[in-house]
């Protein structure tokens, strides 16, 4: 028998959700493996060149939290797939809304139902909201043995960090359609992120080839910026642009450690018991002959090419050690949650808020564009309601059957605009 | 063959070239030494021809080549407008015509000092000592230290003096009637509205001619936006709307010319109003088009329309100059739909 049970905060749940959309752009699926003190969310993507780990922490991301697996001891696990669009419809938007809004939630409690005298077996999401009205999802799962990529950190020599709020201002310059990143560190104090696409084509197909972006950062502006000269690296920037986009949400810097191309590359970020680490496949050099001192070898370590599920336990220890450490103590962490002292988090720049007062200048040039007139959404039609008492515009017919008969008669001195039961006194 | 500038106004430029993308994705880009021409060429609808003074949106601006020092490039112009938009916070942007593999681009050099500068946790020494530049960075850019430069490489296709002979600008009879339009975005709203309307009806009939809008003005400043269908029939009529004078130095044969042109003879006609049916000099066109060509107005530019009745309409946008001297003129030329 499973016992999972624990519950989120409303700020918690809101992460649960960026998680999620961060992880459906690199798979339709989600794995899950909890264990007795964490919670991890797994994702790999279809060609394998990318794998996401994003653990929660039992102790400080949750209100609750309790997870006793089937067997195993202390190392135990229990392990599960779903869709991620499945969670994503009960993980929705805006459960985070500090004004109390359409969608926000007071708590979240989840459960699992996995018990052999029990006909189904069932992910239970609770979403407790704030009018004491509770919506309960169950959702199916999947049993799968979850797997983990290995990285090395200890030869990953080459290491940066960056806010990620920083990153985000360089991908929004990249082309919509490019497809690599070139990550290459300069021997001039400046690193280049640049985006491109490995397509050539000839004659008129030249003029699709998408943009090629590079943008140039003085390596000063990094936190801390620690690679071999003249590397180049690179990885799909559409993974990337997911990364940075998600750790913005958390606004942590965004680190990353790799050795050489054709080997892994790592980039992690957390906060509050929260950490995320995806490690991606990287490819050769871009311009051949650009790295001409050859990176450090990797000693061939037997563990760590051994089967994954041996060899995951000493690996994630290490990832519990890098585990960011407590900033305050959970438990006196929601205790003291006053509605009043809550920072309220600034609306994402770029997402337009849209009960905003405030026109947009990005939007107000959009008014130029040529309407999209496929766009159902402002289509004129029909009141299909046939909810006549709410009409805007009050007919007779909307004083119902209040004596009808009766005023029938003295009816006609009176406008057709006024309600007969306006001008019943006068009578 | 060379072409080297600064751009002086992002801001134009970027607009410029979201306008110009809503009627077609290429664009005949046309540098010579006094002027550039942008001309949208689209396989159907409404063409535009583009002439601007140089320092509209460049300064310090070169170009070389051995046809008279004219290049003529065909531009995609979602790529340009997007590095473009890559600028707006720009402290200088610069633009080149280079080669890379053999393939001709327009690189855009952009300096920023983005709020990510700021984020540096310490300033280290790294920053001083980068004279020589990177390869694909302008050197005049090695002393800005402190700011991130983005590189944006547009690909271009060169176009040779036979390939652009042929393409010539629409001759146009003389109009019946010019007129200033009022502002564009109270324009487009009723336009978008009308069609918007006309087409809601064509779901369940399948007429194409349905979005048809019929534009119409006299010389006694009112025009008129009208639609028609089988089930309904709705126009906005605006007044006092100004006719311009025409200047004699420009009309062929002086002020002879004048007095036998058709707007003079269609000042005779209609009244202020608007609610005569004569003096009206009409066009039909096509309500998706004529929101592309809307799409103009974020150029915030003077529009005069002159109405060729039942055959064109020519819409001049001017657009604002600082030293009012060479001002810049985007025509757009929409044919009218035979009935």
């Amino acid at each position: 028998m499973v016992v999972l049970n624990f519950t989120l905060v409303p700020e918690a749940a809101a992460k649960v959700h960026d998680l999620l959309v961060c992880l459906g752009k690199f798979s339709d699926t989600v794995a899950i493996e909890a264990r007795r003190d964490r919670f991890t969310f797994t994702a790999l993507n279809s060609s394998k060149s990318a794998y996401a780990a994003l653990t929660l922490d039992g102790k400080q991301f949750f209100t609750s939290y309790e997870c006793v697996p089937r067997h195993g001891g202390h190392d135990g696990r229990f392990t599960c797939s779903m869709y991620t669009k499945a969670l994503l419809s009960v993980f929705k938007g805006r459960l985070y809304d500090p004004l109390g809004r359409d969608g926000a939630i007071d708590r979240c409690e989840v459960s699992v139902q996995d018990r052999p005298d029990q006909t189904e077996c069932r992910f239970i999401v609770k979403m407790v909201c704030n009018q004491g009205v509770i919506k309960t999802y169950k959702l199916t799962y999947e049993a799968v043995e979850v797997m983990h990529a290995l990285f090395d950190k200890n030869v990953a020599k080459n290491r940066w960090s960056m806010n990620s709020g920083a990153i985000k201002e360089y991908i929004e310059y990249f082309g919509t359609k490019t497809e690599m990143l070139d990550i290459f560190a300069g021997e001039d104090g400046r690193a280049v992120f640049k985006s491109y696409t490995e397509k050539i084509s000839n004659g008129k197909e030249i003029l699709k080839h998408p943009l090629v972006t590079a943008v140039a950062v003085n390596t000063s502006d990094f936190e801390d910026f620690n690679v071999q000269p003249g590397l180049h690296i690179i990885i799909s920037v559409k993974d990337f642009k997911a990364i940075v986009l998600h750790a913005d949400t958390l606004k942590t810097s965004l680190k990353a450690f790799y050795s050489q191309p054709t080997r892994p590359l790592q980039f992690n970020y957390g906060c509050d018991g929260f950490l995320c680490e995806f490690t991606l496949m990287t490819s050769g050099d871009y311009n051949a002959g650009a790295t001409p001192t050859p990176a450090p070898q990797i000693p061939s370590r037997p563990d760590s090419r051994a089967q994954s599920t041996t060899s995951e336990r000493t690996e994630n220890r290490s990832m519990r050690s890098d585990m960011p450490p407590p900033i305050k103590p959970a438990s006196r962490r929601t205790g003291r949650r006053n509605p009043g002292s809550r920072r309220v988090p600034s609306p994402k720049a770029g997402e337009p808020d849209p009960d905003s007062l405030f026109v947009g200048r990005a939007e107000e040039d959009s008014h130029w564009d040529p309407l999209d007139y496929n766009n159902e959404e402002e289509t004129l039609g029909w009141d299909a309601s046939a909810d006549h008492e709410a009409a805007v515009f009050p007919t007779f017919r909307d004083s119902g059957s209040l004596s009808r008969t009766e005023t029938e008669d003295s009816n006609e001195g009176v406008a057709p605009t006024q309600r007969v039961s306006q001008i019943k006194g006068l009578w | 063959m060379r072409f080297k500038a600064s751009i002086q106004n992002i801001n134009t430029f970027t607009k410029l070239t979201a306008s110009l993308n809503s009627l077609g994705p290429l664009a005949w880009v046309k540098l010579s030494d006094d002027q550039v021409c942008f001309t949208i060429i689209p396989e159907q609808g409404t063409q535009v021809w583009a002439v601007l003074s140089i320092d509209t949106i460049f300064e310090t601006y070169t170009v070389q080549s051995a046809a008279n020092n004219v290049i003529n490039l065909e531009v995609p112009l979602t790529s340009l407008n997007r590095a473009l938009k890559s600028a707006l916070n720009a402290t200088s942007a610069q633009i080149r015509l280079t080669k890379k593999d053999n393939m001709p681009l327009l690189a855009l050099t952009i300096a920023t000092t983005s709020s990510s500068n700021s984020y540096a946790a310490f300033p280290t020494a790294a920053a001083n000592n980068n004279e020589d530049g990177m390869d694909n960075l302008d050197a005049s850019f090695g002393g800005g230290a402190r700011e991130t430069i983005v590189t944006q490489e547009i690909p271009v296709r060169v176009l040779g003096p036979d390939t652009v002979a042929g393409l010539h600008e629409p001759q146009c009879r003389e109009p019946d009637v010019h007129i200033i339009l009022p502002p564009l975005m109270q324009l487009k709203s009723i336009s978008d509205r009308f069609t918007k309307l006309a087409l809601a009806g064509a779901k369940s009939g399948t007429t194409a001619s349905r979005s048809r809008l019929e534009v119409a003005a006299n010389m006694h400043g009112c025009l008129k936006m009208s639609i028609k269908t089988d089930a309904m029939s709705i126009s906005s009529v605006w007044t006092d709307l100004n006719n311009p004078e025409l200047d004699p130095s420009q009309v062929a044969g002086g002020d002879i010319g004048i007095a036998e042109h058709p707007s003079t003879r269609m000042k005779q006609l209609g009244s202020a109003d608007g609610r005569s049916e004569e003096g009206w000099a009409s066009v039909r066109i096509d309500g998706r088009d004529w929101g592309k060509v809307m799409s103009v107005g974020r150029l915030g530019g003077r529009v005069i329309a002159c109405f060729c009745h039942e055959h064109a309409l020519i819409l001049y946008v001017y657009l604002p100059s600082d030293n009012g001297e060479d001002e810049s003129v985007l025509t757009y030329y929409v044919s009218s739909y035979s009935a």
